[in-house]
């Protein structure tokens, strides 16, 4: 382990470290644009500047390029260094249009940030701003301000070393140097292309979805898993902060997932997740189940539980077909609470691959598009192809159900989330809460568990899984 | 540029083996040697043949100088007008062959014969000014020469 | 006159580029000598002992680079000869591509045996027109000849040659840009470390020489290293070809030993000044070299390490001389107009800063400078002083400064009359 001196501090750094590796790893912190820890080294952006002193005298170099050698010294905040980081920043915001005001990445902008940090002088140039290409449609999800691009190449080289897309290069050359998609359009099909949002140091690379919805810093995450499939990414579920709850406009905003990005976990997605983990509104935000109903009518939650769990006590051979989208907390629930009550409980897979979507690949997306089928599958069987005959209740929790083949003449007992035509077929149908309305963990393929946060409340006529499934095995009245 | 695959493969023979990335460069000077531009057409057929991202070859179209991916004029007169050359009177040469052809730098003659451009520094500033006619250097060059070079083209 | 001549050592004539004249000077004897009688760790030796620098422009110690290539190394090696001559102002190896191809390649063959090269590449500037059908003729004779190919001259010996031609970029001059440009990428340069001669071409350790350091191998390894040290200086040894263009009367190539004073060869080779004018400057080694002022270089022998004392380089030979009455402000805006088209855009501080300095020198020339903008543009140059990629950005700004240094008041005229004290003069007639 050769030891290096930073700052005049003793540190331990690993032999195949970098200074910036090394720095970074012991809290030291030296600004970088386009170094990246899981793309290759470029130095193409010159901030990690740092001054190594050897006897013969000292020289600047960049510190992201820089491997470690026993007794060095390198110093990360001299005044050449402050100095030549001031330059950069001079000439980073040459061109660029300081639009904060109008940028979705303020607020998370390493640009802002370090302008703040190391400079916060105004740009020595009396000479008018280059311009380039400002909503440059990048592909069908993100769009691209050229102005704003410091051309650091994370996303270039994201899509030749993580995605391996080859979706986008540089054109041109000096200052009139641009971003641009491969012209056969492929960044259309990257399925990891907004990774590069994330990764964008500033606001050239934005997404469409989110463009202008939000500042920032009314936004707080929420910690949670990608249901989209049994890899189970750890995600950020970005929403309103109640501090700054809308008033003026619909109140739905307050309670809307405003974008998805990822949590880094080395154990499953690396800092890394596709593009329809960043569409989780499109599965979470459908049209909501929110009225217990029997067959059809109205009613209040309790007596829809009433109705179910007289239904369960009645029953002489009832089925239950599990969901593989509840939680490892909700499935034990069921197990422990009402499996003795089942003539048997199977696990069934609540969704299938959407047309047109990518089925599985080398990097994170898994053929099973569930989150928690591990987990399932750890404490009941695999549904069959068909129920056994003579099974007279059929318990049905989540989606995935075709009704017309379960048997004929059962009872049912629906468990669901969203609006569906089966809803008000069932002989109960009880809603339920979702994945953002509860705490949880799953179970991923690999048999790592994550848990996910709560970071909507549910409305008071749905009930939560766990509770209920407690509240069908008490012999007596019970509310969930 | 299918046509001209049997010509790769002979260069091709020259390189070590795993060098098809390098042959990207060579092809594309060939392809447009052949046509006069580099047509979007060959570049679908080079991707296929040398198994190269499409975005490399897109990449490398608009950084080096020499290739273009549109049609020129039958005669490309360019100019060098760096230190030497313009030391040796390149800019009063290109002042004329704008008014002589009609035209500023980067543009064609409405008859499609004359491209002008202007260059920087093709290593013949012993020899100022120099004007690549197409593949050829014309070096020495005055007004007069450069009529009397035109005046003898179609 | 200039001292003896290592390389222009025949006379030019029709065929004197051609395989059966060069075998009448001698040609491939050396060759068919080393690969009898030596080791290929000799020739480095050799190469080594003769104190040969480069002569593409950094003089770095041709031996010195061989030496990091470890033969026994179980890895392919390349050797590429940079052939890419773009500084403006140098056209020194065009002489030898177009009247000694052969030489270059003999010389090439010499070095891939020393460092166990199979490949070699010769990387040709795309504009190169006859000097590359010289080379790729010399390189068909050669092949022909039994010189490339396997089993060379009877020898176990392989080896085979690409002439490699850019497509017009200045950058792929700069040997990790050059390395970039074979690999069939935008030719943009590599950050060091790793040295190239440790991951170059394809990460493949590859030894990059410029053409005519390149070609004094052959007359070093078959004179000895001791015959070359006593041409020249100790400190640089050996001859340089300057390539001279601009108000002298008798431009062009010449060979030139180390040490010959620079007023004799103004005078003797060079024919004096245009219109026998007053020198007024001096670019020594292409342009990103320091101008030095005629009182500067008159007193100065041709000879590096006196070039560097005084502040600049003989850099790539490319001589510019400069004579009285012409306008460096424009001079200079010519030369920033070049660097900014041609950064490659990959490092931050010269893609934004060759822009940079463009457009000001612009609106300086236009009579919309400031004073302050002499401080800007000494600015950007120091900004990009060792902070870039490659010596581009650095060179730029060096040039820029010597310029703005020496010829202040040329820049303080402009600014103040907004008309150049020199009519704004690049060419500077007979007359």
């Amino acid at each position: 382990m050769p030891e290096i001196f930073i700052d005049g501090q003793a540190i331990q750094a690993e032999p195949d470290q970098t200074v910036l590796q090394a720095a970074l790893a012991n809290g030291i912190f030296i600004p970088y644009f386009c170094w990246h820890p899981h793309l290759s080294v470029h130095g193409n952006c010159r901030i990690c500047v740092v001054e190594v002193e050897a006897k013969g005298g000292s020289w600047l170099d960049i510190s992201c390029n820089m491997p470690v050698t026993e007794g060095m010294h390198v110093l990360t905040d001299s005044e050449e260094v402050r100095a030549q980081r001031k330059a950069i920043l001079q000439f980073v915001t040459l061109n660029h249009p300081v639009d904060c005001g109008i940028c979705d990445k303020a607020g998370e902008c390493t640009l802002q940030d370090y302008h703040f940090a190391y400079n916060g002088s105004p740009s020595i140039s009396r000479d008018a701003k280059v311009h380039a290409t400002k909503f440059f449609d990048l592909s069908k999800r993100i769009v691209l301000d050229n102005e704003r691009c410091i051309l650091c190449s994370r996303c270039v080289r994201f899509t030749r070393e993580i995605s391996k897309s080859h979706a986008l290069g540089i054109e041109n050359r000096a200052d009139h140097s641009l971003v641009r998609p491969a012209e056969d359009r492929r960044f259309d099909d990257d399925p990891y292309s907004d990774n590069v949002i994330d990764i964008c140091p500033v606001g050239a690379l934005l997404s469409k979805q989110f463009l202008y919805k939000a500042r920032v810093w009314y936004l707080e995450p929420t910690p949670s898993v990608c249901p989209g499939c049994e890899r189970g990414c750890a995600v950020q579920i970005w929403h309103r902060r109640p501090e700054w709850r809308l008033n003026a406009l619909d109140p739905r905003q307050n309670a809307e997932i405003a974008r998805v990005t990822p949590l880094e976990n080395p154990a499953v997605n690396g800092p890394w997740i596709c593009n329809k983990g960043r569409d989780l509104a499109r599965i979470f935000e459908r049209a909501r189940a929110e009225q217990p109903m029997l067959k059809g009518k109205p009613v209040e939650l309790a007596a829809a539980i009433d109705a179910a769990r007289r239904l369960i006590d009645e029953a002489r051979h009832a089925v239950a077909l599990v969901s593989n989208w509840g939680s490892n907390e909700e499935l034990a629930a069921f197990k422990q609470a009402l499996a003795g009550r089942f003539a048997a409980s199977f696990v069934k897979r609540d969704r299938q691959p959407e047309p047109g979507e990518r089925i599985e690949d080398d990097f994170l997306i898994r053929a099973d598009k569930n989150p928690n089928t591990a987990g399932a599958r750890a404490l009941f069987d695999d549904a069959p192809a068909a129920l056994p005959d003579g099974a007279d209740l059929v318990l049905v929790w989540g989606e995935g159900c075709d009704f017309g083949r379960l048997p004929r003449g059962a009872k049912t007992v629906f468990l669901g989330s969203y609006l569906a035509p089966e809803n008000g077929h069932a002989d109960v149908f009880i809603p339920v809460s979702i994945q953002t309305e509860r705490r949880g963990s799953y179970t991923n393929f690999a048999g790592t568990v994550s848990p996910f946060e709560p970071c909507f409340a549910k409305k008071p006529s749905v009930a939560d899984a766990e509770t209920l499934f407690a509240a069908l095995a008490q012999r007596e009245r019970a509310t969930a | 540029m299918r046509h001209l695959i049997p010509e790769f493969e002979k260069m091709k023979a020259r390189y070590p083996a795993g060098f098809e990335s390098s042959l990207v460069l060579p092809c594309l000077r060939r392809i447009q040697d052949d046509r006069g531009f580099v047509a979007d057409s060959d570049i679908d057929g080079l991707v296929a043949y040398l198994g190269v991202p499409r975005v490399q070859v897109e990449e490398v179209l608009s950084f080096y100088t020499q290739l273009r991916r549109k049609p020129i004029g039958r005669w490309h007169v360019q100019t060098c007008r760096n230190v030497s050359c313009s030391m040796r009177g390149a800019e009063r040469l290109i002042d004329h062959l704008r008014k002589k052809l009609g035209v500023a730098p980067g543009e064609t003659t409405a008859d499609g014969r004359f491209t002008l451009s202007t260059v920087e520094c093709l290593g013949s500033c012993g020899t100022a000014p120099v004007v690549m006619l197409n593949d050829a250097y014309h070096e020495n060059m005055s007004a007069e020469k450069v009529d009397a070079l035109l005046g003898g083209l179609e | 006159m200039g001292g003896r001549k290592l390389l222009m050592t025949f006379p030019v004539t029709a065929t004197s580029h051609t395989l059966a004249d060069y075998r009448a000077r001698g040609g491939y004897e050396t060759l068919a000598k080393v690969l009898r009688e030596k080791k290929p760790e000799d020739v480095t030796k050799e190469v080594a002992a003769s104190g040969l620098q480069g002569r593409g422009g950094a003089a770095f110690p041709v031996g010195r680079k061989w030496q990091v290539v470890h033969l026994d190394d179980g890895q392919p090696h390349y050797l590429c000869a940079n052939a890419d001559e773009g500084e403006p102002g140098t056209f020194k190896d065009r002489w030898i591509l177009e009247n000694a191809p052969h030489l270059l390649l003999e010389s090439m063959l010499i070095s891939s045996y020393a460092l166990q090269v199979r490949n070699a590449f010769v990387y040709i500037r795309g504009e190169f027109d006859l000097p590359y059908r010289r080379l790729a003729a010399a390189v068909e004779e050669a092949y022909e000849a039994g010189y490339f190919g396997t089993d060379i001259l009877g020898s176990p010996f392989a080896c085979d040659i690409v002439v490699y031609r850019g497509a017009g970029s200045y950058v792929c001059g700069e040997a990790s840009a050059l390395i970039t440009s074979i690999e069939g990428k935008r030719g943009y340069p590599r950050n060091r470390p790793p040295r190239l001669t440790v991951k170059g071409l394809y990460q493949k350790p590859t030894v990059i020489n410029n053409v005519e350091s390149l070609s004094n191998v052959t007359g070093i390894v078959r004179d000895g290293a001791e015959a070359f040290k006593k041409v020249g200086t100790p400190k640089a040894p050996g001859t340089r070809l300057f390539s001279v263009s601009g108000h002298i009367n008798k431009p062009g190539v010449y060979e030139v030993e180390g040490g010959y004073p620079f007023a004799d060869f103004l005078r003797n080779e060079l024919g004096g000044m245009l219109g026998g004018r007053k020198l007024k400057a001096v670019i020594p080694g292409g342009i990103s070299a320091k101008v030095l002022t005629a009182a500067e270089i008159e007193p100065l022998p041709l000879d590096q390490p006196v070039f560097e004392a005084a502040g600049s380089t003989l850099g790539s030979g490319g001589m510019i001389v400069i004579a009285e009455g012409t306008c460096m402000v424009r001079l200079l805006q010519v030369m920033l107009r070049f660097y900014h088209h041609e950064s490659c855009g990959q490092c931050t501080p010269c893609r934004e800063g060759m822009g940079w300095l463009h457009r000001v020198i612009d609106r300086i020339v236009a009579g919309e400078g400031r004073l302050e903008d002499i401080e800007t543009m000494h600015h950007v140059s120091r900004w990009n002083d060792g902070t870039t990629i490659c010596g581009m950005g650095d060179a730029a700004g060096y040039a820029t400064v010597a310029i703005l240094e020496k010829f202040r008041d040329e820049f303080e005229y402009w600014i103040a009359n907004k008309r150049s004290k020199c009519n704004g003069v690049l060419e500077v007639g007979n007359a």
